[in-house]
């Protein structure tokens, strides 16, 4: 039995040591890329290169077995293709085919699906966790579950470099 | 009396494989049993087909149980030896005489448990070992059918999956249950034991097949007929019904809703444990406090990646909520962002003073500015005081920064409300968190709105 059936398929590393080291490598990366900023703005677009590492680290950490991580890689590379030039058009394309036909069918669920919890917290929880608008509320509180799990680890993680950065 | 105990026995060295009691013990109090029950007539052939088994069994292999079971199992399975002995056994001992086929079930028990034991030690595969332990279960009913002695074989039957399986909860409504049917099994209601063997076993293979696939959620649903009495001459099919409880409907429309409510009920719980607060019994509060909690994780994130480029000057803004229970989560999570900031900010060698009154006429139109923004949407104010280098936050999250953060320095924030301090930090040498505060303007242009709402303070360590 697998009793970690949630976090990794690889057995020999779990999902902190797998975001550590995807985490360390991409700071590594944007830290050679510019020089320090000082002004604000490119503070913010570091800031923000940062936030996203993060987020994609841990998305990949989490496995493709997830919906939210799924979601959430989706998202950044739709992002990073809509801002860079469109080089990868087809990609692009069924990226979004793939999102429109899920949201489509599941869109279609939900509406069949009596409401019993309130909605407007369902509709909440579903901004909230990426790739949750596609989710019947069964498998939206799972995935809610999965990711708060991923989500602490990413602030421990994130919160030990912080210091050791700092000391 | 004897008989049961020595079962207590195998159930126990079943329930705790990891319990040290050997399989030669267990084989010599058995030899010694053999040789002082008086209802066996042939206790040295017995030994004989013990000492046969048990060489068997480091040669025997999952492969062998798992061959297709039919209805003579004497010829596909690796241990013709039991069955042959148990069937002259059977046919000699009236099942009037519940202690003898006890035994008789013991000695089956002892050998699964022992296989059971020889597989854990030898690491076989999960999934074989509960298609094989399905298969010597089936076996087991189809004697405890032929010969009757149907309570000690379903606690068998119920002990026997507990070492496979790891849902502990579910196999131990099933030894319950178990034990349930035996309490029942002097009434001479063979065949209605017999269905409800046929039902144990399936269900205890569904278990098993569920176990091995974790997560879904569908093999709870089979727990429920198992829960439910039986109304009474149910059928007993081997196909998988849905028994219904008393005074329920059956249509699949409200068991299709059922089901639904019961998984949304333990993903609930699920999510109890993960989340802090997580006692409220209240369906609709457990949600606010999920989504409470999920908002505040995300923007520690969000802050953890601004401070760990050195403390820069632009801060994201904290949110700091209407609600009461916004106002905990942005206070622990404001503990935690002053830490960082804390340690994210680079050792402060210049103490700053903080510039109060000269620039007291743009803060207040950034003031009025932000409380205007406030008023409309929370994420553009965010955004305007982003843009400025300014972020927003509680008042209890602002004395405590600058309580711990100034070492000499007056206390920034006087009684007064009408206080504003603010800095602009951004000088290069001085890479330090500059973080805004603002009372509540409502209250800074004495509109007289008593409640403080927010509250967010500048301060330059």
């Amino acid at each position: 039995m697998n009793p970690d059936h949630h976090s990794s398929l690889n057995p020999s590393s779990s999902l902190k040591s797998r975001f550590t080291k995807t985490f360390l490598r991409s700071l590594i990366k944007i830290n050679k890329q510019r020089p320090f900023p000082y002004c604000p703005r490119e503070i913010f677009q570091r800031c923000h290169r940062v936030k996203t590492a993060a987020d994609k680290s841990l998305a990949r950490a989490a496995g493709s077995r997830r919906v939210w991580s799924r979601a959430m890689l989706c998202k950044i590379r739709n992002r990073s293709l809509r801002r860079g030039c469109q080089q990868r058009p087809s990609v692009r394309r069924i990226i979004i085919g793939y999102q429109t036909t899920k949201k489509g069918y599941c869109l279609q669920k939900k509406m069949s699906d009596d409401q019993e919890v309130g909605t407007d917290q369902a509709s909440k929880l579903r901004k909230l966790v990426p790739g949750g608008e596609a989710m019947d509320l069964c498998s939206l509180l799972d995935e809610a579950a999965h990711y708060i799990k991923c989500l602490n680890t990413q602030v421990q993680v994130m919160r030990r470099i912080a210091d050791i950065h700092s000391s | 009396m004897h008989p049961c105990s020595r079962e207590m026995q195998g159930i126990n060295y079943v329930l705790n494989p990891s319990s040290q009691i050997p399989l030669q013990d267990l084989q010599n109090q058995q030899h010694q049993q053999i040789q002082n029950s008086p209802f066996d007539p042939s206790s040295s052939s017995n030994d004989d087909f013990l000492d046969q088994m048990l060489s068997s069994l480091p040669s025997s292999s999952w492969a062998d149980l798992k061959s297709p079971w039919d209805l003579n199992p004497p010829t596909s399975l690796n241990i013709p030896i039991n069955n042959s002995s148990a069937k002259p056994r059977e046919d000699e001992t009236p099942p009037s005489m519940p202690e003898n086929v006890g035994f008789h079930n013991f000695d089956e028990s002892v050998i699964l448990a022992a296989k059971l034991r020889q597989h854990q030690i030898s690491g076989g595969p999960s999934p074989a070992v509960a298609a094989a332990a399905k298969a010597m279960l089936q076996q087991q009913l189809m004697m405890a059918t032929r010969g009757g002695g149907l309570p000690q074989n379903d606690v068998v039957d119920g002990s026997s999956f507990k070492s496979p399986t790891r849902g502990d909860g579910s196999v131990q409504a099933l030894y319950n249950n178990g034990f349930g049917a035996g309490s029942m099994h002097g009434t001479g209601q063979a065949s209605n034991q017999s269905q409800q063997h046929f039902h144990h076993p399936q269900e205890g293979s569904l278990q098993a097949q569920n176990f091995s696939t974790p997560g879904a959620g569908a093999g709870m649903a089979m727990n429920q007929p198992q829960a439910s009495g039986s109304t009474g001459g149910a059928p007993a099919q081997p196909r998988q019904r849905v028994r219904a409880r008393r005074g329920q409907a059956t249509d699949p429309h409200s068991i299709a809703e059922r089901l639904r409510r019961e998984r949304i009920a333990e993903r609930m719980k699920a999510l109890q444990e993960l989340v802090p607060n997580g006692n409220k019994t209240d369906k609709a509060s457990m949600l606010d406090e999920i989504i409470d909690y999920v908002k505040f994780l995300q923007l520690q994130v969000k802050v953890l990646s601004m401070s760990r480029l050195g403390g820069a000057a632009a801060v994201a803004p904290l949110v700091a909520d209407m609600s009461s229970e916004g106002r905990g989560g942005a206070g622990g999570g404001g503990d935690c962002i002053q830490a960082t900031a804390n340690g994210g900010s680079l050792p402060r060698t210049n103490s700053n003073s903080t510039q109060t009154p000269s620039s007291n006429d743009t803060l207040t139109v950034t003031e009025h500015q932000v409380a205007r923004l406030m008023e409309e949407d929370m994420g553009s104010a965010m955004q305007y005081l982003q843009g400025k280098g300014l972020c927003l936050m509680p008042i209890s999250l602002a004395t405590a920064i600058s309580t711990t953060t100034s070492h000499s320095r007056n206390p920034v924030l006087n009684s007064n409300h009408h206080s504003l301090l603010h800095s602009n930090g951004e000088g290069p040498s001085s890479p330090s968190m500059s973080v805004l505060t603002v009372q509540s303007a409502t209250m800074g242009n004495g509109r007289g709105d008593a409640s403080v709402k927010d509250a967010a303070s500048v301060s330059k360590p």
